[in-house]
């Protein structure tokens, strides 16, 4: 097998713009609103304290510089509606928003998180409130067994933030990098396009 | 057909809430404290012996706590080989990707460097990819006793079934073709990653599952720990998709309970995807070589297939190859070999058996019409299975509809052309394909309970992988109960509350559980009938130990695909441009995911047609495209709309007549897309997947 991981991998591209994006601890222990919240790191590896939003929420944490964004949201933040399909950016599983744009997050490191805003499908409905996808993909039945459905979610909400009226290709074009195994496609570009006709 | 009042109308799911808000917890998803995490090290060759594993290096990591290898664990996984004893971890590793070792760590991290840690000496020995291949005088020996895997009969034998004379048939036609086929392995690919948390509460063992069945889970690891079942506990609330992968107990849940009872803490085992590629199964490659006698006016009066079935080096799935059965013929002859290879291990996907047979058969037939210059529709309609499955009357038989009401919908008259007729470098063509699965009843079970509150709560032993089940049990409750869909609630996925039911497999729970579920209410009814409404604390209870028995009858679901392809002759791409898929399924319990299952089912066919392959480097008998990307899953930009109609045959069995459904969905879609591709370009690809390359070459 490979001696090769998908996170050593990330981890060796990615060491620039690590270095380039951690802000000094001390310089963001200035302007901390929150103590940094515990998280289980192993001390003999690099750590990294960062401050990023999640779901409208500042959080500053600790974290493993090894750490993908994923790995953190589902096993620290305990925010496990998003998945891991495949782990390494072929299926969009694990589809969140990171500043308004659809990334796949267990392609990104947490540390890369520092001062950025990252939206889950826990954070897509708003005061008990579902967000008119969710309503839609309820409605069309897009979720077969569900695993990919908060990707495509995510994938979805980040296509109707950039373009409210997209046309049935559009929407194919912009959720194709989430892959439906249970093959429900014709369900969920039904349902984008329906809540993108209640937006309006 | 009658219409009823809750059963029959499209309905979201009663978990759809849950599904959409990140509230629906999969087995990976669930933590303990002090959990461990598990990472196995795998075969990087296909053949070979291990003659030393060192795992002092491995040991020595801080954070590792338990290593299982084949030195130190003898645990059987029965369900993984049904004809050989199979192991855990085997020696020798008979594919890359055999386990060799399994590590428990404190963390994801620590237990996949512990894995590079360990030190395998092997001694590599020949291998043999193709089946055909593993059957010649000389060819590697991967399981004791010859490379033939034994048959239904337990001898070393192809699986035969002989009706009439091939050789009468054959002396009666006016003409014989003859033609082979060829299917390749493809992985089912379900989207959640493999997942098995096990913990220990004394004796008692408790595994969070992701499996299709957890009374069937429950029985297997019982079986293998062995330890008595009512000691185990199979929990799967949520799961992320098997499509036959997740049947049994596997592997990853054995690996989780031992692991865990040698750390005496929780383990998680989690596979990584290209281990899910190449380490679990697929469906069974195939080489099928027919021969079929007619007579000018298209009656058949011979149809033979001799075909030989990859099963990878252990026996965990049957092997067979159907599709015949769906043509009326007096002679007919089927022999199918299953064999062994050094390839990825071949077992249950989605109709097994079916969308290679339908493939082969299909393709023949067309080719059949074609030569005698008959309309495909007609020759289907003229040859079709009408009254009798062998010598059993059918229960009842839409197919003639399915063809009928699909070539309607599809405008196939308007469509069919004689092959090859557009000349410019984009050419359009149609096919279809029929099919048919059994819809056999059977065995299942139903507790239901109504408390004062006229709360009725029906526990059944379903996971709900997909399909809906918990929502169309509810369904059946709330008819069959005549109460609203929100007065029942659902217990499911727990083998400590839930009774058996059959697992979702061979499509079977809409039929069998829900029968149990109809056969529980009824009894409550009578219950509350006699008694009146529990009041306070009280509670009436019913429960259904159903086992419908069919006599001397077939009970059949029947399909009808209608493909329009795109062939681009330059670049070779192949487009479905249109589909229309008509089932008899009988009675439709809920016509919403109902038409889901069918949508999915087929769009994943199309895959199978076009591009999904997990391709083997024959040099070095290693595969190669273990992913979504490698092995050209499906995708929203390739898939199709697909258009559904629902034949809704009523045979009085099964709850208020509903059929099979899932597994039909993906049976005659191969056959239908190939046929459209001979039908625009005049060439048939006999070999899957029609990639490009094979059709720029059929084309040069």
């Amino acid at each position: 097998m490979s001696k090769i991981s998908r996170r050593h991998f990330v981890e060796g591209t990615g060491a620039g713009l690590v270095a380039a994006t951690v802000i000094p601890l001390k310089a963001q222990q200035g302007s901390a609103p929150a103590a940094v919240e515990p998280t289980q790191t192993d001390p003999s590896v690099p750590r990294t304290t960062i401050k990023l939003t999640v779901n409208g929420v500042e959080r500053r944490v600790e974290v493993e510089d090894r750490w993908t964004l994923v790995e953190l949201l589902r096993d620290h933040l305990k925010l496990t509606g998003t998945k891991i399909g495949c782990d390494r950016g072929e299926c969009g599983a694990c589809t969140v928003m990171v500043d308004g744009k659809s990334v796949y997050s267990c392609s990104q490191l947490a540390v890369w998180m520092d001062g950025r805003s990252v939206l889950t499908v826990e954070g897509l409905a708003k005061d008990g409130k579902l967000d008119p996808l969710q309503e839609a993909f309820i409605e069309h039945d897009g979720p077969q067994c569900g695993y990919c459905t908060s990707g495509q979610l995510m994938s979805a909400k980040a296509l109707l933030t950039h373009n409210q009226h997209p046309t049935r290709d559009e929407v194919r074009a912009g959720m194709t990098g989430n892959i439906c195994r249970c093959s429900n496609y014709n369900h969920y570009v039904e349902s984008v396009l329906a809540a993108a006709g209640r937006q309006a | 057909m009658n219409t009823l009042k809750t059963v029959g109308h499209p309905t979201s799911r009663i978990d759809a809430l849950k599904r959409v808000t990140g509230g629906a917890t999969y087995t990976g998803d669930i933590q303990m404290p002090g959990m461990l995490y598990a990472r196995v090290l795998r075969s990087p060759h296909p053949h070979a012996n291990i003659r030393k594993i060192d795992l002092s290096k491995a040991l020595a990591l801080p954070g590792v706590k338990t290593i299982l290898t084949h030195e130190n664990c003898d645990i059987v996984w029965s369900s993984g080989d049904t004809r050989n004893k199979r192991f855990l971890f085997n020696n020798p590793v008979r594919f890359a990707g055999d386990a060799v070792a399994a590590v428990a760590a404190v963390n994801r991290h620590i237990a996949e460097e512990a894995c590079r840690l360990i030190e395998v000496d092997y001694e590599t020995l020949p291998f043999v990819l193709d089946q055909e291949d593993a059957l010649k005088p000389g060819a590697p020996e991967i399981q004791a006793g010859g490379n033939l895997s034994p048959n239904n009969q337990g001898k070393r034998e192809p699986d035969t079934n002989i009706r009439g004379s091939i050789e009468k048939g054959l002396s009666e036609a006016d003409h014989v073709l003859s033609d082979e086929y060829r299917s390749v392995h493809v992985n089912n690919a379900q989207m959640e990653i493999r997942a098995s948390l096990a913990h220990w509460e004394g004796d008692k063992l408790i595994v969070h599952a992701s499996t299709q069945g957890i009374s069937n889970c429950r029985t297997d690891v019982a079986k293998d720990m062995k330890i008595p079942p009512e000691k185990v506990e199979v929990i799967s609330l949520f799961m992320g998709g098997g499509f036959g992968n997740k049947n049994q107990c596997h592997d990853f849940d054995l690996m989780a309970a031992e692991l865990s009872k040698r750390a005496a803490a929780p383990v998680k085992v989690e596979f990584t995807r290209k281990e899910d590629f190449t380490a679990v199964h697929g469906r069974w490659p195939t080489k099928q070589y027919y021969k079929v006698g007619f007579k000018k006016d298209g009656t058949l009066t011979a149809l033979q297939m001799r075909a030989f079935s990859g099963m990878g080096p252990y026996r965990k799935g049957a092997g067979d190859i159907s599709g015949m059965e769906v043509y009326q013929c007096p002679n007919v002859e089927r022999t199918v070999s299953t064999v062994h290879t050094n390839m990825a291990v071949s077992a249950n996907f989605r109709a097994p058996a079916y969308p290679q047979g339908v493939f082969g058969i299909e393709s023949l037939m067309d080719d059949v019409a074609a030569s005698l210059k008959m309309d495909p529709l007609e020759f289907r309609l003229k040859n079709m299975t009408r009254e009798f499955r062998d010598t059993q009357a059918y229960t009842s038989n839409g197919l003639e509809q399915c063809l009928r009401q699909g070539a309607e919908r599809f405008e196939w008259k308007k469509r069919w052309r004689t092959p090859a007729s557009d000349t410019g470098p984009i050419k359009r063509g149609v096919g279809m394909g029929m099919g048919m699965f059994p819809s056999s009843l059977g065995r299942s079970m139903a507790i239901l309970r109504v408390d004062s509150s006229g709360t009725y709560h029906l526990h059944v032993g379903v996971t709900d992988c997909g399909t809906a089940a918990k929502t169309t049990m509810a369904l059946i409750a709330a008819e069959a109960l005549d109460v609203p869909l929100a007065k029942v609630q659902v217990v499911w996925g727990d083998t400590d509350t839930c009774p058996y039911s059959v697992g979702e497999s061979g499509s079977r729970t809409t039929v069998m559980t829900g029968q149990a579920v109809v056969d529980a209410a009824k009894d409550l009814k009578n219950q509350i009938a006699t008694k009146g409404m529990p009041k306070g604390n009280d509670m009436l209870t019913a429960t259904a130990d159903s086992n419908p028995v069919l006599r001397d009858a077939a009970r059949y679901a029947f399909v009808a695909h209608f493909a329009e392809v795109e062939v681009d002759t330059e670049t070779g791409r192949v487009h479905v441009t249109k589909f229309v898929a008509a089932h008899d399924s009988g009675r439709i319990i809920n016509p919403l995911t109902a038409e889901s299952q069918v949508k999915g089912g087929a769009t994943t066919g199309i895959g199978m047609a076009l591009h999904e392959e997990l391709l083997y480097d024959r040099r070095t008998g290693l595969p190669l495209t273990a992913g979504y990307y490698g092995a050209r899953i499906m995708t929203h930009m390739d898939a199709p709309d697909v258009e559904v109609i629902f034949v809704q045959t009523d045979d009085a069995y099964g709850p208020f007549g509903a059929k099979t459904l899932g597994e039909p969905t993906i049976i005659p879609t191969v056959a239908a897309v190939a046929n459209a591709f001979f039908n625009a370009t005049g060439k048939r690809i006999k070999d899957l997947p029609m990639t490009r390359d094979k059709v720029l070459g059929v084309l040069a």
